[in-house]
């Protein structure tokens, strides 16, 4: 059953007389608790991609549809509460709050999320329980990038959204990172999203969309996806 | 190239750099304007009294000085001029409540005028030389004929000349006018000549010049020496006591020195504490402005630009703001001196001067030269912070310091709190210097508020006082220093009026006033500490709060009145509030039973004024509206004082408020764009800023409050030598500087709370930390 559908969808920049195609008539269908890769090079429009499916940007043009919802025409608080409720995101750089605990971080979604988890039993699931009361700055990459798995999925979305979500860490830590993410997403039956330009990664996904120049080059569906620790870096 | 840098940083920051000139501006004008405030009280006044030969001391004698009695005067060693002199309140004919204090200066080498328009003074003239402000106020032209009466003596004249003069600079009947009313009350000068015809008019030479010698009631010196000295050397030249008064005692010289006093008081407390806001805000922003320079910093060093290009450069914007802002301030200052200190500026309504200036204090200068190099200084070490280390180290983008628990943090009742109030609580405490601004910035304003608002209260209150509970007369009745006290008290009676009596007396040597009163029929009241009337007991005196520091209760004191060797002892019984004068007050009963003898010189009645009969007891009449009216000009005064310190306070907050909101809004920026991205509204995450807003503005509050009582008590405290002020402050001063202190934190907060809509979530985390 698909859980996201983009149906012509641009992303038109005005500079002056100039006007940049992030993304020039985008179709696709994305189907309910499959791991996603969308591919490219920068400034393909992935991230662009990534924006207006978070809720974190409106198309100029073209629909698209959530769950069965079309989230393309809401307003500033509408989609503040679609991002509350419906998607879950991880970054490259983590961006946990610094002046939050561990255990605050992953709290905090609670207070706007209507269908929130166990904070505490999601910190359990990503391995950082002895780590509860510590500050982002006392923890590794690696382990900041957990507690933010542990925050998106806390707030029990339907999507969970990853922009290169291994970006600033190591091989090792990036492996162990990426197998935590497609377990807990498994384990929850979420539909996973990344965003990368790393080819190792679209190894593991069951769809991948590449993306160059603002258009969809490709939809490719992969039946026996490697597994993490089968990927070579 | 650099000097670009500078300009475009400029506006990058525009928000920083413009707080920052704003409050150098203000700090820089404050701190300026009112020190040159009370500079050019003294400058102005010293020309002046130098320019009028303003005496330096008065003697004083009810019967007249004989030519003999002066002449022995004049050739003390140290006396440098010396002149017979008449000062007395003349009713203007024709008009209903208007005086003249008409003055001759027999010898014209002490206490004379300076010539505004028409023809220079001349001893044997037949004219009139007239105020020219009660000319201007009243239409009173040159060549315009006046009549004076006094007592039965009727003077004529035309008006030849319009004067300024020294001995009247504030120009009020009496001292319990507080401010001119040249409606009602002038001065003007005669030739002798003219007073002589006047006085002797119909009389042979002989009793002329007898009645002359009881017309000069004062002799007025020019002279540098001890008040102790020339009282001891007048006493044996004229071999007897003379009530000597010292211009410090002298109404006007006494009062512009009181302005210049209450002015340096003000001047060391609000400016000081603008000029220190402003450089506390300089040093928190240009800390901030160089932490977030660092990677531009970090540029240059690996360009290879020299650390000392690189400190040159960044100390070169303390040195800018510190320029700009000086120059802007100076300006400020001179408006703000201006707009007091000039003919048509507040004082212009207090001292009638020929000449208005601008003076700034010496230390003034070094000060403000200080404060650019105080700026620089800023900068300079802001900077050096950043370039310590390698290229690489300053390259490194700005790192906040590690997070540790406090005390507060690891209580349940922390546990429990909301997100919200969590993350504001540390934000705090890891930003000390942005809070310490933000509540000194708010205590700030608060004090300024209570301060400047409370001052008028306390006036205002003052006034309340004495229209209700000290002054309860319809009409105050002035009598003939000369006047038989048995006729004066007669007189009180038929107008069934209270009386008192006021006349020099020297308490340790200093000359204070002895106030017998006589107030049965309760038309007017002496009132203590607590602002509570006093049934004054015939068992002791009562001691004016100024000198309560002389004698406990039940303590003796000794006095002795001018002119006479006798001397008298009573024990305190109290303290009272006094208006004006530095006074000892006792009840008639009791001077009588001390056998002090005294003359009313004053009769309060409930009668209207144009009720009552001429007599030659009585040398004027004033009605207690009109008394009032005075005191009313003196409270607009304030209120203009008044409002350029609430200005001053919410530019102050808001400057101050906004400056730190932005640098905070900045500073979180990154975790403001995880909230929305998370899903926090707009509305929500505007909030979180505002609560933080809130908390410090209710703990700023609490803190100014008392703070602004305070330093109202102190300036209360350090104006005691003028007035006795008991410090009041209404529910609307409180409820108004609450609430102007929380509007303009709200504003603050509220502008700052906006920008949220506009965080761009795509690009604020896309960066590292």
């Amino acid at each position: 059953m698909s859980i996201v559908q983009f149906e012509n969808v641009s992303r038109i920049y005005q500079s002056g007389d100039h006007a940049l195609r992030a993304l020039d008539k985008v179709s696709f269908t994305l189907d309910e608790g499959k791991f996603v890769v969308i591919l490219g090079p920068s400034g393909a429009g992935k991230s662009t991609l990534l924006n207006l499916l978070g809720g974190l940007d409106s198309p100029s043009e073209g629909k698209i549809t959530v769950g069965g919802r079309d989230i393309s025409q809401l307003s500033d608080n509408e989609l503040a509460d679609y991002r509350a409720a419906t998607v879950g995101f991880v970054f490259q750089f983590y961006n946990l709050i610094p002046t939050l605990t561990v255990y605050e971080n992953v709290k905090l979604v609670s207070e706007i999320s209507p269908n929130a988890l166990d904070a505490r039993e999601m910190i359990d699931k990503v391995g950082l329980l002895d780590h509860l009361n510590n500050f982002p700055s006392e923890l590794s990459g690696g382990e900041q990038q957990r507690i933010s798995i542990a925050r998106a999925l806390c707030k029990n979305p339907k999507i969970l959204l990853c922009d290169e979500p291994t970006g600033a860490l190591d091989s090792e830590t990036g492996v162990m990172v990426l197998k935590l993410l497609l377990e807990m997403a498994r384990n929850y039956g979420k539909t996973i999203v990344v965003v990368t330009h790393n080819q190792n990664i679209a190894k593991m996904a069951d769809v991948v969309i590449r993306v160059k120049s603002g258009k969809i080059r490709s939809v490719e569906k992969q039946p026996n996806p490697l597994r993490a620790e089968e990927v070579e870096w | 190239m650099l000097f670009k840098k500078l300009l475009r940083t400029a506006g990058l920051y525009k928000a920083q750099f413009i707080s920052m000139l704003i409050m150098i501006t203000l700090g820089v004008g404050v701190f300026l304007g009112f020190n040159m405030e009370w500079r050019t009280i003294e400058v102005d006044t010293a020309q002046f009294f130098s320019d009028t030969n303003y005496a330096d001391y008065r003697l004083y004698s009810k019967d007249g000085f004989t030519r003999e009695e002066l002449d022995a005067v004049a050739v003390i060693d140290g006396i440098d001029a010396a002149t017979r002199y008449l000062s007395v309140n003349l009713d203007v004919e024709g008009e209903t409540n208007k005086a003249l204090a008409v003055d001759v200066s027999e010898d014209y080498n002490v206490s004379t005028f300076v010539l505004m328009q028409g023809q220079a003074y001349d001893p044997e003239g037949n004219g009139i030389w007239l105020s020219d402000k009660y000319a201007a106020v009243n239409g009173v032209s040159i060549g315009d004929t006046l009549s004076l009466s006094y007592q039965n003596l009727t003077i004529s004249g035309e008006v030849v000349g319009l004067i300024k003069s020294g001995e009247h600079m504030i120009c009020v009947a009496d001292s319990n006018q507080l401010m001119p009313d040249y409606t009602a009350f002038g001065y003007a000068y005669l030739s002798p000549a003219k007073l002589k015809a006047a006085v002797g008019e119909g009389l042979p030479d002989e009793m002329q010049e007898l009645a002359l010698d009881k017309a000069f009631t004062q002799i007025n010196l020019i002279s540098q020496l001890e008040k102790k000295e020339l009282e001891e050397a007048v006493s044996k030249a004229l071999g007897k006591t003379i009530m000597l008064v010292s211009k410090d005692d002298h109404v006007v010289y006494k009062e512009a020195m009181g302005e210049a006093e209450e002015g340096k008081a003000m001047g060391s407390v609000l400016p000081v504490l603008f000029l220190a806001i402003a450089i506390l805000t300089m040093v928190t922003t240009m800390h901030r402005v160089a932490a977030k320079e660092k990677t531009q910093i970090g540029t240059l060093k690996a360009l290879g630009f020299k650390n000392r290009r690189i400190l040159l450069h960044y100390s070169s914007y303390g040195l800018f703001i510190g320029l700009v802002g000086t120059a802007l301030g100076t300006g400020l200052g001179f408006w703000l001196c201006k707009l007091v200190m000039s003919e048509d500026g507040m004082m212009g309504t207090y001292f009638d001067m020929p000449d208005w200036s601008a003076a700034v204090p010496a230390f003034c200068y070094p000060v403000l030269a200080g404060t650019v190099g105080l700026l620089t200084l800023i900068s300079f070490l802001s900077v050096r912070q950043q370039l310590k280390g390698t290229a690489a180290d300053a390259l490194r983008p700005y790192t906040p310091k590690k997070m540790k628990k406090s005390l507060l943090e690891r209580t349940k009742l922390f546990d429990r709190t909301r997100f919200g109030t969590k993350w504001n609580l540390r934000d705090l405490s890891r930003h000390k210097s942005r809070l310490a601004m933000t509540l000194v910035g708010i205590i700030g304003c608060m004090v300024l508020l209570v301060g400047g608002l409370g001052m008028r209260d306390t006036m205002a209150g003052f006034l309340d006082l004495l229209n209700n509970e000290i002054s309860t007369y319809t009409t105050k009745v002035n009598l003939n220093e000369a006047a038989d006290p048995a006729e004066a008290k007669a007189l009180a009676t038929e107008l069934d009026g209270d009386w008192e009596s006021l006349s020099g007396i020297s308490l340790d040597g200093d000359t204070v006033t002895l106030d017998v009163i006589h107030n049965d029929r309760g038309l007017f009241h002496v009132i203590d500490e607590d602002n509570q009337r006093i049934n004054l007991s015939d068992e002791g005196v009562y001691l004016c709060l100024r000198l309560a520091d002389r004698a406990k209760i039940g303590d003796s004191i000794s006095f002795s009145p001018y002119g006479s060797d006798q001397s008298y002892t009573a024990t305190v019984v109290g303290y009272n509030r006094s208006i004006m004068t530095e006074s000892i007050t006792m009840s008639d009963a009791l001077a009588d039973r001390l056998g002090i003898s005294y003359t009313p010189t004053a009769i309060y009645t409930n009668r209207d004024a144009a009720e009552i009969g001429k007599s030659d007891l009585i040398t004027g009449r004033q009605d207690q509206a009109q008394l009032m009216e005075s005191f009313n000009s003196f409270v607009q005064i304030m209120d203009a004082m008044v409002i350029i310190l609430v200005i001053a306070a919410v530019i102050l907050g808001i400057v101050v408020l906004y400056n730190l909101g932005v640098m905070s809004y900045v500073e979180r920026y990154r975790e403001l764009a995880t909230l929305k991205v998370l899903g926090f509204r707009d509305k929500a995450i505007g909030r979180l800023l505002i609560s933080q807003n809130i908390w410090l503005t209710v703990v700023g509050v609490l803190v100014g409050l008392p703070a602004g009582v305070g330093v109202l008590q102190w300036l209360l405290d350090a104006l005691a030598g003028e007035y006795e002020l008991k410090l009041m402050l209404g529910p609307l001063t409180y409820a108004v500087s609450v609430l102007l202190t929380f509007g303009t934190s709200l504003l603050v907060g509220w502008m700052v709370s906006r920008k949220n809509k506009k965080i761009d979530m795509v690009e604020a985390l896309k960066v590292a930390e």
